[in-house]
């Protein structure tokens, strides 16, 4: 416990900045998958069946294992940082599609009502009414989608890509030494950490950017 | 149509399985991809990986659905908070990660990697079936018990078939997991498919990686379909 803890001071900057290349794919993927997935939820919340099959699709990326995924993605994107991105933006978009669609449709139908008699066209009431109403929810599918790809980011590692796996994998390279567990520790608890942080910024937003009418 | 949409599924895979076939079949194969791609190795890393899968999958179940009802019990209820709270911490730590450490405490091997899968998708399997059994609605127990039923009939004819569906959802949530957590298996010896997409990426050879993806991909497809389809059988009449 004690050498764990003197490692963690020493390896502190590198622990740093693999966090913060492991945040800044996370974050990327969950751009591209928030805006993936909140369009398409958009696109298709009219229509039953499409929106079924949009799900159906969504859930079958969900159930790939990552390794197969990434590896996949290999022969087209190389190596690195896009097959990791691409990968973990297809896994996020189940959670933040499904709570697309389930938020939009807890919309009142009567307030969208009041919005047409007010005179706002489709445009409007989607972007001033049924997006802002539906946004908590929205909120929460893209929390449930960070935790998930955290954590699936370590394996980026084994694609020569970016982020704390990079130490479980020294740590495998290095089975036999007395520093090995160390390695591995300091990456996990890093990711764990991270998944934390992340949860903590989103209470912080969901604060910020839910609307003043329907905030708790 | 109801069964075109219920095959849809399995038809679609086989499907992928007949296209990679054919286009691995028309490549042009150096010694090493054939070393990788022929029948017999491919059939003996399927198998590996399934029966790591399928094992841990049985031991989490039977593990995680005792303590599951263990731990809802009225007198241990308390705890069930602080167990779902780490459960959700616990999702968020990487498989590989369980893997490594597996290895290194108790070194590499079938029977260490069947440890490290069923330590990390005992988690959810926990917690979905504690969740289960506590949204059974208390007044359905305090029916069973006024009825005469005693405790553990009221466990056994009550809440638990009443929790299958949840249950049943948790078997389906570790094979996924342990199948794709299986696939990580490579880099502590514990063979699998995970081999194949490793020797295609170190080899730097597309076709092998490609197989051995596509491979382990349909796997996870086709266990999640059986699953499914067993989840809807065995629900209990009535739910």
């Amino acid at each position: 416990m004690a050498s764990f803890i003197s490692y963690l001071e020493r390896r502190a900057d590198h622990l740093l900045e693999l966090a913060l290349a492991h945040a800044t794919v996370v974050a990327l993927a969950l751009l591209v998958a928030a805006v993936l997935g909140i369009g398409v939820g958009v696109a298709v919340r009219a229509h039953e069946r499409s929106a079924e099959a949009a799900l159906a699709v969504a859930g079958t990326f969900l159930t790939v294992p990552s390794y197969a995924l990434i590896g996949l993605l290999v022969p087209a994107l190389g190596l690195g940082y896009a097959p990791t991105i691409v990968a973990l933006a297809m896994y996020a978009l189940l959670p933040i599609l499904r709570n697309t669609l389930a938020g939009l449709r807890s919309v009142d139908p009567a307030v969208v009502e009041c919005a047409r008699g007010l005179g706002m066209g489709d445009r409007e009431r989607l972007l001033r009414v049924e997006l802002p109403l539906a946004w908590p929810v929205i909120l929460a599918g893209l929390r449930v989608a960070t935790v998930l790809i955290v954590g699936i980011a370590a394996i980026a590692a084994a694609v020569n890509g970016p982020g704390l796996g990079e130490d479980i994998f020294v740590g495998l390279a290095r089975i036999g030494s007395a520093s090995a567990l160390n390695y591995v520790l300091g990456g996990m608890l890093g990711v764990v950490v991270l998944a934390i942080l992340f949860d903590a910024a989103y209470a912080g937003l969901a604060r910020i950017t839910t609307s003043r009418g329907i905030r708790g | 149509m109801a069964l075109l949409r219920r095959l849809a599924l399995p038809l679609i895979v086989s499907g992928v399985g007949l296209v990679l076939a054919v286009w691995v079949g028309t490549q042009e194969l150096d010694s090493i991809e054939q070393r990788q791609l022929n029948g017999a190795t491919l059939l003996e890393k399927i198998v590996e990986h399934l029966e790591l899968a399928a094992a841990a999958s049985v031991v989490v179940v039977v593990l995680a659905v005792s303590l599951g009802i263990v731990l809802t019990r009225p007198g241990t209820r308390r705890l069930a908070p602080a167990v779902i709270a780490v459960a959700n911490v616990g999702q968020a730590t990487p498989s590989i990660g369980f893997l490594v450490v597996g290895a290194i405490v108790a070194g590499i091997g079938f029977d260490r990697v069947l440890l490290a899968l069923v330590a990390y998708s005992a988690l959810p399997v926990l917690r979905n079936t504690m969740v289960g059994l506590q949204q059974v609605d208390r007044s359905l127990i305090e029916a069973a018990r006024g009825l005469g039923m005693s405790p553990t009939a009221t466990l056994l004819r009550v809440e638990l078939p009443l929790s299958v569906p949840v249950i049943l959802a948790g078997v389906r949530t570790a094979l996924v997991v342990n199948v794709g957590t299986a696939t990580l298996a490579t880099f502590v010896d514990g063979g699998g498919l995970g081999d194949t997409i490793n020797s295609g990426i170190r080899l730097g050879r597309d076709t092998v990686l490609v197989t051995g993806a596509v491979l382990t991909a349909m796997m996870a497809l086709l266990l999640d379909w059986v699953a499914r389809g067993a989840e809807d059988l065995l629900r209990p009449r009535g739910l």
